[in-house]
């Protein structure tokens, strides 16, 4: 890319400064600056903004090339001793931005995540493949199926770990749906990412990174998401891919256990590793074992539940082959039982959408706690309609992907039931121990 | 000599990208410590800056105090930014209105790099608000090349080994940063100018006063030498003299440098060649080696061909050669070095010991050796250090910083323009109409006008107190405002009895505004008189407030006598104004006691 020097004179109505001169190379502006304004880099270094204008003068002074990072999408790296697979599926963590034109860019080749980060090499031989390049929230149910894929082949490969890097954001879903369509693993699948992008100083995708190679490393033998533990630089979490949430919009430490402790955690100044509760271990399975079953049915709605809630919302989602809802407390949406003049039930069109076949799952937005519907009148009716979850102590997010998995495989409503209320992979514990928090 | 000034003003408003208040929590104990590591990171053009490489190179651990009272996520880095602080910008750009500077149409936020860990991000947000002004001085016109509005530094705590703990109680006070031209033309000038815009930045009366808040950087280059940042000068007196010493300071290292040259036959070059001693210093008698041994530590020792003689070359009083090496390998976390020129009995290192140094170096007599004690990596990191800085034949450009008040200290080389990158979580920011004018609106007068203001009203030692004093502007508002009033007493009042008050242990600090203001609208309207003013200030501060002037006037009968009361007291002390004085000082006006006198004297 080649970049314009400019020289940009702006004539002044101050007597003793006839004119201001600026200096510097024209770079892609920002996507908010103003419609007439040129942005110049500097020689000091700084970027400004300068309108054009009738009594400013532009002239170009000079040309300078500026070699810009090319999108380019190779698959696999050369083949080498059985090691940990990288697989770049976007997000922060595997990117790094392009400042000239603001473009994103993804880590490609394992010479250039071993150059961004050396230490790598101390741990294990990687190879890469660059997945795809989406942001987290553009991530839908087909990635996973993709993703899951690239999974199954990298462990029939030889793969003796297996690291995902993702976007953050929705990192919690696709570790719900590689725990249901990757079932008896050999080896650790970890997904990890950064909050922090890598290029600020602080970046926490060095941590997040080398971290995960440990677990990745390791005897586990789950789908797990691995991030940082605090806000410190000291330790990283590994966490069971269906009991894992972001709780934080921006915190290092957004990834929090949900209902249960993290399996294990990694202590970055040696990188040890620390078993901190029971996990599936290596060796229990091998390659010819795994099961990988990567169908689903992604047409399944997920609603948040709220004290205006309109009945006819509920009606809407009847083009839908399963709902989740996110109701409040312990699973409860509005059922009036005692005739209110303001409340308006939505019992009778939830019972509609059931008796018409589609799967109505309850979790809770409190995201801590289980589902009980036993305790109030409107659990009971909710029961009694048939919703599905009571002593589930599932998130909303592991209903939702629970649902498209099971959906992609069952079409029966009892089946179904009573496979949305066992657990599969951990997704329901039957023990809810206190956690100090 | 070629010399310019940064000026960094912090400003009197909340932090520039959250919004925590702006205050010193003292030593207040913070309610966290966050525990962090940084990155060097390229600059949009590829480069990775110098001064952070050479941070990075030290693997350091970082320690920030975290005080909810006025840090939240932003300043922990758990958090993007959040809008510019507008206040902020309108000070800086009224500022550059006083400077005559012109503002740029548009804002770009940037991301200056700083790996030494002052701030949590790993770099600091400033942004160029202007350019081109100038300032006139006694020696002539003083261009202004840039200000920028910027985020204060977190604060160094203290520095253990590899770790470096710092306090954010100040990260994110939003600065301002005048960057001159190189137009200063002696180091006399340099603090006059620095005063100068010091004095124009005040009468915005929008920036934080006290120790502290305004910090001086001088860029000097020296002809034959090099440029050199000096950072941290706080006392304007001291300006000449840390420019004086660094002066000296090239001067002397060119002399080094030309001794060193000759020895070297014109290119000074050599290896690297060090050895690890710490088995002959296991009985040793020196305890600084002693202590170095028994924390787990190694002795390493490095020679330095044909330095014989030039480590203790001395540069400046108490600094030699040796120092600047020195200086070098502080970066990497040990304390210091011992280098061969210094007297070995200070350190208890016995003949015995240098023999077996130079044997295992194989030293010639012109050769010198240094002593490094330390954790294995720190001390190698370290000796290499000394090398890389040993090696260089000319004055190094480096970032330095203000010791013992007037001398300096090698901080990091010089930071590039690498260092810059675009910040991305801040959108552009417009430079309006809107805000132009309201900037204007809060320039204040000019520093001319104020000074021949002074000048005109009060004798010259008075004016010139005023001038810098931080109750500038309430004085020239009071003066404004009340025609009648005489200014000297309220300069008297705000500058002189303020400030014996504070002697006594009166709690003057906590007076605001309003209060001078109330008191001098009273005066003027003569409900008491002078010598009462001090004793009214007292009173008000033992009612903590409670009553108004009014009412302690009232409370504590310091109401000025009418024409009939001092009359009365005439008669009943025989008109003896001693007498008189010394009982009624606080409630009789001294014009009408003479008046009255007089018209008795007549009678």
């Amino acid at each position: 890319m080649k970049l314009k020097r400019l020289r940009i004179t702006v004539a002044t109505a101050d007597e003793d400064k006839k004119r201001f001169i600026y200096e510097g190379y024209e770079i892609p502006k920002h996507q908010f600056s103003g419609k007439d304004i040129i942005v110049l880099k500097l020689d000091n270094g700084y970027n400004i903004g300068i309108r054009k204008r009738k009594d400013v003068k532009i002239d170009i002074i000079g040309e300078k090339d500026i070699s810009i990072s090319e999108y380019k999408n190779t698959t696999r790296e050369i083949k080498k001793r059985a090691g940990i697979s990288i697989l770049n599926c976007g997000g922060t963590i595997g990117s790094r931005i392009e400042y000239l034109t603001g473009a994103v860019f993804p880590y490609v080749t394992a010479q250039e995540l071993i150059r961004q980060f050396p230490e790598i090499k101390g741990i294990t031989n990687i190879k890469t493949e660059n997945v795809f390049s989406v942001l987290s929230e553009d991530i839908t149910p087909k990635h996973w199926s993709v993703i899951a894929e690239k999974v199954y082949e990298h462990i029939k490969d030889g793969a003796k770990g297996i690291v995902v890097t993702h976007g953050t954001d929705t990192m919690h879903y696709t570790s719900a749906a590689l725990s249901f369509m990757l079932r008896k693993l050999p080896i650790p699948v970890i997904i990890t990412g950064a909050q922090r992008s890598s290029d600020r100083g602080s970046s926490d995708a060095k941590m997040n990174l080398l971290c995960s190679l440990i677990a990745a490393n390791s005897d586990i033998a789950e789908v797990a998401v691995c991030m940082h533990a605090s806000i410190n630089d000291d330790k990283c979490y590994v966490h069971r891919g269906t009991k894992v949430r972001k709780m934080h919009t921006s915190r290092r430490n957004a990834f929090k256990s949900i209902n249960i402790n993290p399996i294990a955690e990694i202590m970055y100044k040696n990188l040890s590793f620390k078993k901190l509760s029971n996990y599936n271990q290596k060796g229990t399975y091998s390659v010819k074992d795994m099961r990988f079953d990567n169908r689903i049915n992604d047409n399944v709605a997920l609603v948040y539940y709220y004290p205006g809630f309109k009945p006819e919302m509920i009606n809407n989602l009847s083009e839908y082959d399963g709902v989740v809802i996110a109701g409040t407390g312990l699973g409860h949406v509005s059922t009036n039982p005692f005739n209110d003049k303001y409340s308006k039930s939505i019992l009778d069109n939830i019972k509609m959408l059931i008796d018409s076949g589609i799967p109505v799952v309850m979790s809770s937005q409190t995201i801590f706690g289980r589902i009980n519907f036993n305790v109030y009148t409107t659990g009971r009716m909710l029961k009694e309609i048939g919703v599905i979850g009571n002593f589930c102590d599932w998130t909303p997010e592991t209903a939702y992907v629970k649902l498209c998995w099971v959906l992609g495989h069952e079409k029966d409503y009892d089946k179904i039931r009573k496979e949305m209320e066992m657990n599969l992979v951990g997704e329901i514990t039957d023990r809810i121990v206190l956690i100090d928090r | 000599m070629k010399c310019g000034i940064e000026i960094h003003q912090r400003l009197d408003t909340h932090k520039l990208f959250c919004n925590c208040p702006s205050i010193d929590m003292g030593d207040k104990k913070p309610s966290m410590i966050i525990n962090r590591k940084q990155y060097a990171v390229k600059s949009e053009l590829k480069e990775i800056d110098i001064a952070a490489r050479f941070e990075q190179n030290k693997n350091k651990l970082f320690s920030y105090y975290y005080y909810p009272e006025c840090n939240c996520e932003v300043e922990a880095d758990e958090s993007p930014p959040l809008e510019l602080n507008i206040e902020a910008l309108r000070i800086v750009l009224a500022i550059a209105l006083k400077l005559n500077a012109k503002p740029v149409d548009e804002i770009q936020v940037m991301r200056k790099q700083v790996t030494d860990g002052s701030n949590t991000s790993g770099f600091q947000r400033t942004m160029l608000v202007a350019s081109g002004g100038y300032l006139d001085t006694s020696k002539g016109r003083v261009n202004i090349i840039t200000i920028c509005l910027e985020e204060e530094s977190a604060g160094i705590v203290k520095q253990e080994g590899n770790r470096s703990i710092f306090r954010l109680d100040r990260l994110g006070i939003p600065l301002i940063e005048i960057v001159t031209a190189p137009d200063i033309k002696d180091p006399e000038h340099a603090r006059e100018t620095a005063e100068k815009i010091g004095l124009m930045m005040r009468l915005t009366d929008k920036v934080m006063r006290g120790i502290g808040t305004i910090r001086q950087d001088i860029n000097v280059s020296i002809e034959g030498g090099a440029r050199v940042e000096i950072k941290g000068a706080q006392q304007l007196e001291n300006i000449p003299k840390i420019l004086n010493n660094e002066i000296k300071r090239q001067e002397r290292l060119k002399e080094v440098l030309a001794k060193l040259n000759k020895r070297f036959n014109g290119k000074v070059e050599f290896d690297m060649f060090y050895a690890d001693m710490t088995e002959i210093f296991e009985s040793t008698e020196s305890n600084l080696i002693k202590k170095g041994i028994k924390k787990g530590g190694r002795v390493f020792a490095m020679k330095l061909p044909k330095h014989a003689g030039i480590l203790g070359y001395e540069l400046l009083p108490d600094r030699r050669y040796g120092t600047e090496l020195s200086d070098y390998a502080k970066v990497s976390g040990v304390k210091g070095i011992i280098h061969s020129d210094e007297d070995m009995d200070k350190y208890k290192i016995n003949e015995e010991e240098i023999k077996l140094i130079k044997i295992a170096l194989a030293m010639k007599d012109d050769d010198a050796f240094i002593l490094v004690v330390g954790e294995k990596n720190t001390a190698i990191k370290a000796l290499e250090l000394v090398y890389y800085r040993a090696k260089m034949d000319y004055v190094p450009q480096e970032t330095r910083k203000v010791i013992k008040e007037v001398y300096t200290a090698f901080m990091r080389p010089l930071s590039g323009k690498a260092r810059m990158y675009p910040e991305t979580d801040v959108p552009p920011i417009m430079i309006d109409k809107d805000i132009l004018d309201s900037a204007s609106k809060i320039k204040g007068p000019s520093l001319e006008e104020v000074q021949s203001f002074l000048i005109s009203k009060l004798n010259k030692d008075l004016a010139s107190k005023m001038l810098r004093s931080r109750n500038l502007r309430l004085f020239l508002d009071i003066i404004h405002r009340l025609k009648n009033i005489d200014p000297k007493i309220v300069a008297v009042t705000l500058e002189e009895s303020l400030k014996s008050l504070s002697r006594e242990g009166v709690k003057v600090n906590r007076l605001n505004n309003a209060f001078f203001s109330d008191l001098f609208s009273l005066y003027s309207k003569g409900s008491f008189v002078k010598p009462a003013i001090p004793e009214i200030i007292k009173y008000y501060l033992d009612e903590k407030g409670k009553l108004s002037i009014k009412d302690i006037i009232k409370k504590y009968k310091l109401n000025i006598l009418s024409e009939s009361e001092v009359k009365k007291i005439i008669k009943e002390n025989d008109g003896n104004i001693k007498r008189i004085m010394s009982k009624y000082r606080l409630v009789i006006d001294p014009a009408m006691l003479n008046r009255l006198l007089e018209g008795n004297d007549k009678e």
